[in-house]
């Protein structure tokens, strides 16, 4: 352990010595980092979802458009259209997402054995970044644990269309505080591993389906 | 260490590596392994540049990223000890390692403590850096690598020729060998559909069953003592999430300032890498997070000759790099050999400049050669290290450090060289040497004033072409003579 403690000074000396660093600058010189990149993006409500969809679809996920009403009903659809019958959920999803056609194993209540037995997940988002089709997990009550999304082959996830933004820096500015996890999804697991060739579904879920609700009326009408 | 002598894989490691010319050559008789790598790096390229086209700000991402990466090396250690701090209050350790056989001990004792005999990885060319699977399985300990690629080379007892697709060099028929004969299934077609099946279905049990994993990392979080784990499979999920311990080895330059400079980092990365807008799933962690993930985390920081890197003005730029692997699919050089040929986990131009450096100029001296400084690579970086530059600088060291060799004394290259430094510093030696060449040269140049072949040394020249004959007369014969006239 000795060693590995003169191995901390040795190195940090080592790289004093090559860059003779300014702690006092390192503010300022950090603030002079030049950001001349596209930070907000310019497109109107509509054309920023249109673009989240066409971009979900070329990555192979489903997506379908609901209103706050429409949802429960939406929710019960995609869930019978995936086959299954026992699903993964969040411990916080409103109560009325959970629909009682099918069996539900709560994220507390369920050991990652179990997650294995379940046909699917369903879960809520952080955000969703229209210019590269991404979705973010930043496994809150409503997202919950890492491997809930991790383990259930098939992903039903519900964006709320107010939590769509256009840029990756938009996201950045959605967040006050750094997130202590996050999972940037975008489209299903895949690899090209083997001539290039572009397969769905190594380890992740191979089936990701969003549901997008507009609530962007609402949120703006307040 | 297994004896390079007795392996039947290509030699990766930089201190037993033949030169690059003479590797480049094996490789080069090889049409399928030829076959295979143009094709795939046609297909990333094409791909990567139709997606940074359409970015209409990716020169401006690109100044950003490298300003980023520079500016934490100039500040590398505050930035370092800032990670360690907000990683441990997090609740994760963090282990500083000298160099290679440092960070494998660390790791073999972390290893030891949790009576681990089985390990699952994340595709990290790290460790392949510090040779840690040899080391691991001598002490015991067996490795199961969880990236599709890292499979079929681990099955197949073969090595990484590329930093993002390492199996580039083989096509579906030969990995559908390697699977059939060491998953013990014949029944396999090579349909990539059928052989990646067979990966997940191979990996499921150990996802769930060993107990710890050990990952590179793409970024590490100054601010916040993050990680970022980029990938696209979700083996990396899977090994970050289900183990009950995970060990992370992480380059001290891997470190970002902020959580926001992935901004930046993940918009560029991507595209440059697999073509992608983004890739499937990018990780972040910050220490233990109760009732979620691993409950035990290590990061162990490796130095292995960074440091100096790092206290090289030209050189410096070096460890901007991101791993991105563009550098590789845009080089004519590697597109011709593949990356075997370049004797290290790290081919291709960034390998290049990367491998010898790490090696203290004490190896791989070949590979600043390996590259004819057209500059793709520099062009495509995403984060401009001007490749070319450090190739150059890195040439000149090779050069100083033969020149003192005696053995190189009467080397031909060194021989000629003195005499044309001891020709070129006086005119009148000069002028004696241009009507000797034209004399010598006379014999084998041919009507048209070419000369087609030369005996000796001078063949290594004209068996691949032609060399221009001297002229009659030189510019300053041909002055002088005008001079005398005009009189």
């Amino acid at each position: 352990m000795s060693a590995h403690l003169s191995s901390r000074q040795s190195i940090l000396d080592r790289i004093r010595v090559a860059v003779r660093s300014n702690d006092q600058q390192l503010t300022s010189d950090y603030a002079q980092i030049e950001r001349q990149y596209v930070r907000i993006g310019k497109m109107e409500d509509q054309a920023r979802i249109a673009l989240l969809i066409e971009r979900l679809r070329e990555y192979d996920a489903e997506v379908v458009e609901t209103s706050i009403e429409g949802l429960p009903a939406i929710i019960e659809a995609q869930l019978s259209s995936s086959g299954g019958r026992t699903f993964a959920a969040p411990d916080g999803l409103p109560a009325e997402w959970l629909s009682g056609e099918f069996v539900w194993k709560l994220d507390s209540q369920t050991s990652d054995v179990d997650l294995e037995g379940a046909d699917g997940v369903m879960t809520a988002a952080f955000c969703g970044i229209a210019d590269s089709g991404t979705i973010v997990l930043h496994h809150s009550a409503t997202e919950g644990r890492r491997a809930l999304t991790l383990l259930p082959d098939w992903h039903l996830c519900v964006l709320r269309s107010s939590q769509v933004v256009e840029t990756l820096p938009e996201y950045f500015d959605r967040c006050p505080l750094a997130p202590t996890l996050a999972t940037f999804v975008s489209g299903p697991s895949a690899t090209a591993d083997i001539e290039m060739t572009r397969i769905k579904g190594v380890h992740g879920p191979r089936f990701l389906h969003v549901i997008l609700v507009r609530d962007h009326d609402a949120v703006t009408g307040l | 260490m297994s004896e390079p002598a007795t392996t039947n894989h290509p030699i990766m490691d930089p201190r037993f590596a033949p030169t690059f010319p003479n590797a480049a050559l094996v490789e080069l008789r090889n049409p399928q392994l030829r076959k295979n790598v143009a094709h795939a790096t046609d297909v990333i390229q094409s791909k990567r540049n139709r997606l940074v086209a359409e970015k209409t700000d990716w020169l401006r991402l690109r100044s950003s990223a490298s300003a980023i990466r520079a500016h934490v090396l100039e500040h590398l250690g505050t930035y370092l000890e800032q990670f360690e701090a907000r990683c441990t209050a997090a609740g994760g350790t963090v282990h500083w390692a000298a160099d290679a056989a440092e960070a494998r001990s660390i790791i073999l004792e972390i290893l030891r403590e949790e009576q681990a005999k089985q390990v699952i990885k994340i595709k990290t060319m790290t460790s392949a850096e510090i040779q840690l699977n040899p080391a691991l399985e001598a002490a015991g300990v067996e490795v199961f690598e969880t990236d599709l690629a890292e499979i079929i080379l681990q099955l197949g007892d073969d090595e990484p020729s590329h930093i993002v697709v390492p199996a580039l060099h083989l096509n579906r028929s030969q990995v559908r060998e390697v699977f059939a004969r060491r998953m013990g299934r014949s029944d396999l077609t090579d349909d990539p559909q059928a052989l990646t099946e067979a990966a997940r279905t191979y990996l499921r049990p150990k996802f769930l069953n060993v107990p710890v994993a050990i990952s590179g990392a793409n970024f590490l979080i100054a601010e916040t003592g993050g990680v970022a784990v980029v990938e696209s499979e979700g083996n990396g999920r899977m090994c970050l999430t289900l183990p009950r311990t995970m060990i992370t080895l992480a380059g001290i330059e891997k470190v970002l300032p902020r959580f926001q400079d992935l901004e930046v980092m993940l918009q560029v990365l991507a595209r440059s890498a697999t073509g992608e807008r983004m890739n499937p799933y990018t990780s972040l962690w910050t220490g233990v997070t109760p009732g979620d993930g691993p409950q035990n985390f290590h990061v162990v920081l490796l130095d292995n000759g960074r440091s100096s890197i790092l206290g090289r003005n030209t050189e410096r730029q070096t460890l901007k790099c991101i791993r991105c692997g563009a550098c590789m699919n845009t080089c004519p050089v590697y597109r011709q050999t593949g990356g075997h040929a370049y004797g290290s986990v790290y081919p291709g131009p960034i390998g290049a400049i990367l491998t010898p450096q790490l090696m203290h100029m004490k190896h791989a001296q070949s590979l600043p050669y390996a590259s004819s400084l057209c500059g793709a690579c520099y062009e495509v970086c995403p984060v401009k290290i001007n490749i070319p530059e450090v190739l150059i600088e890195l040439r000149a060291q090779v050069v100083d450090q033969e020149r003192k060799e005696t053995a190189r004394v009467y080397d031909p290259m060194y021989l000629g060289m003195r005499i044309a430094n001891g020709i070129f510093a006086s005119a009148r030696r000069f002028r004696a040497a241009q009507r000797l060449g034209r004399m010598a040269l006379a014999p084998f140049t041919g009507k048209d004033g070419w000369i087609h072949s030369l005996p000796a040394l001078g063949a290594r020249w004209t068996m691949t072409r032609d060399l221009r004959g001297l002229p009659k007369q030189s510019f300053r014969e041909w002055w002088d003579a005008r001079e005398r006239e005009a009189k």
